[in-house]
């Protein structure tokens, strides 16, 4: 809707911008076809999660967290138990640590392909939602049902829940599945893989938008595997790299008054997380089939167009699939389902890789185990920047569109980043200001 | 196998009044006869593909609509009924992003061709859905609820053990 103001300006408003989590605006201001302000605006309540968990116990924090989202819970669940794990200087077992990997590959799935085919393939396939979608691609909506529904499956077994698992606690899980139990998950895996690998040549074929950002990367990095329940430092595209436990000296959050999310800068600049640069700092750990998968649909081993998000979290959605497998390949039973985390007076930090990016917590705790400080630093809050600075970009480079094409580019540029809008504070009305 | 009908408890235990779904469902799941399939549910996409094939499906769910809280109230969304207000998941909010509302599940569902013929949903009215307990004026609806779940299976020619067919009695509204 276009409106005309008094001083001769022009505002489009596009009342709340769908398939986004969360509720925030934006606001683009054009004079003289130039961009001269764009702000995303997060109105979503601050939800006080760091105060209230001053006081509670340290055994708390995964069941607590995990409540602010209910699309990414285990990275909150992840980087609370190995925050505290390391606070209290406690290692668990390999297997453990395998069966929290093969939880996050649940969420991963559940969460990716929601994005990618219900959310995000409706902005390149030119429909208005995945309900107008569904009428031509029955049969991307169908895969992508069956995808999250084998997502759902693996949270259900391994979390006790589909949303907001029930199973995790500091030092491990209640209870382990049986090897049985695992075992009736590999069909559907085993489908979903196959189904991802062709998903990601199905999305190259899209349209894309040239658009190329010279961000700064940040992403958890392991000697041995793809980052996604833990990594073991933090890694950049300018070439910082540290022990997560060092992040919060080059991470500095602040408040901007268009916000109720803080703002984040990395080493004194904006800087992104997510898919993007996960995958530009982790390619050569992805497994043979989806680096073949990913160099067939065009990428390269990095890719720095924000609208190619979609082929990279897609590839990515085959390496969970992948995961899933070898984790479920390799289990036995009779494993201890937990180690004991008596607790330790100190400070420690633990990060994960949501599937929106990196995540990361800072206790400190007592020596009873009394939480006495906490910081939560979610992905989407640390992607704000970026993401105008894309609205900037989109915004400029298609300052002559008419207002309904931008305001799609400039929504869909949103949605590159899968934004977590209850994370990040813890929507969208975009309005276009003319003049 | 494909059951003739199913019941499905939507929400989550946790969020106040959102637990009434999966309350309902549970009292019914000891009723029910052979041929009738209890599910409870979280996110209703999971609906889309599982009550494929079903005759008949009753939802159980919180609402808002704006009535006094505790009301039961049934609405028919199968084949033949007028498609549900999607307006709220195109135009987003809170029902239109990650959230994936049962009136867009329903709507998903009629677009692919998996939506039964007879869909009814049983919604109670609500209004605390934060962590913690039901408010006391949904949890005294529960029987009324479970009794609007009993009637449309007697219409489907599934009655609950215990009851007769055409028999139940329940009220449309309550307070």
């Amino acid at each position: 809707m276009t409106h005309q103001l008094k001083d001769g300006g022009q505002v489009l408003s596009v009342g709340m911008l769908a398939r986004v989590e969360g509720e925030g605006g934006m606001h683009i201001e054009i004079k003289d076809r130039e961009v001269v302000s764009v702000k995303l605006n997060i109105f979503e309540p601050p939800r006080f999660y760091e105060g209230f968990l001053r006081g509670r116990k340290y055994t708390e924090p995964p069941d607590i967290t995990a409540r602010i989202c209910g699309i990414c819970p285990v990275a909150y669940q992840s980087a609370s138990t190995e925050a505290m794990e390391t606070i209290c200087g406690v290692t668990t077992t390999a297997e453990i640590q395998l069966m929290r990997r093969l939880l996050y590959c649940g969420e991963w799935i559940e969460s990716h392909s929601l994005h990618i085919f219900m959310l995000h393939a409706p902005d390149f396939l030119g429909f208005e939602s995945v309900l107008e979608m569904a009428k031509d691609h029955a049969d991307v909506v169908n895969m992508a049902l069956r995808l999250k529904k084998a997502g759902n499956d693996v949270m259900e077994l391994v979390g006790g829940r589909a949303i907001h698992p029930v199973n995790v606690k500091v030092g491990g899980f209640y209870r382990m599945p049986t090897l049985t139990q695992l075992e009736a998950l590999r069909p559907d895996l085993e489908r979903g893989l196959e189904d991802a690998l062709a998903a990601v040549q199905f999305v190259s074929t899209f349209e894309f938008p040239e658009m190329e950002q010279g961000y700064n990367y940040v992403s958890l990095r392991h000697p041995d595997w793809y980052p996604l329940e833990r990594g073991a430092e933090i890694v950049a595209t300018s070439g910082a790299r540290f022990p997560v436990a060092e992040i919060g000296a080059h991470v500095q959050e602040f408040q901007v008054e268009h916000s109720n999310a803080l703002h984040a800068r990395f080493d004194g600049e904006p800087y992104v997380v997510g898919p993007l640069a996960r995958y530009s700092l982790n390619f050569d750990q992805l497994g043979p089939r989806c680096q073949e998968a990913a160099l067939r649909a065009g990428l390269g081993q990095t890719c720095r167009n924000p609208f190619k998000s979609i082929i990279v979290r897609t590839v990515e959605l085959a390496y969970a699939f992948e995961e899933a497998l070898r984790i479920v390949d390799l289990w036995a039973d009779g494993h201890s389902p937990s180690v004991p985390v008596p607790p330790r007076a100190g400070q420690g930090v633990g990060a994960s890789e949501a599937p929106r990016g990196t995540i990361w917590h800072r206790y400190t705790i007592d020596a009873d185990g009394v939480i006495e400080d906490a910081q939560i630093v979610p992905p989407t809050s640390q992607n704000q920047a970026s993401i105008e600075a894309d609205l900037h970009l989109a915004a400029q480079q298609w300052v002559d569109l008419d207002d309904h094409t931008l305001t799609h580019r400039c929504e869909a540029a949103i949605r590159n980043y899968d934004p977590c809008i209850s994370c990040a504070t813890h929507f969208l009305d975009l309005r276009v200001k003319r003049s | 196998m494909i059951p003739e009908a199913m019941v499905v408890g939507l929400g989550s235990p946790d969020r106040g009044d959102d637990a009434v779904g999966t309350l309902v469902a549970e009292r019914v799941r000891a009723m029910v006869r052979e041929g009738v399939r209890v599910l409870t549910r979280e996110d209703p996409t999971a609906l889309v593909h599982a009550w494929a094939g079903c005759h008949t499906v009753v939802v159980v769910d919180a609402m808002i609509s704006g009535v006094a809280v505790g009301t039961v109230a049934v609405r028919r969304a199968g084949t033949r009924d007028a498609a549900l207000p999607t307006h709220a998941f195109a135009a987003a909010g809170r029902g239109g992003s990650h959230a994936f509302g049962l009136a867009g599940a329903v709507e998903l569902s009629r677009a692919l061709g998996t939506l039964p013929e007879h869909v009814a949903i049983v919604g109670i009215e609500a209004f605390n859905f934060n962590h913690g307990p039901m408010s006391p004026q949904v949890a005294a609806s529960i029987d009324d609820a479970v009794a609007a779940v009993s009637a449309e299976l007697a219409r489907a020619g599934h009655p609950l053990q215990g009851s007769e067919a055409g028999t139940c009695v329940w009220e449309q509204s309550r307070g």
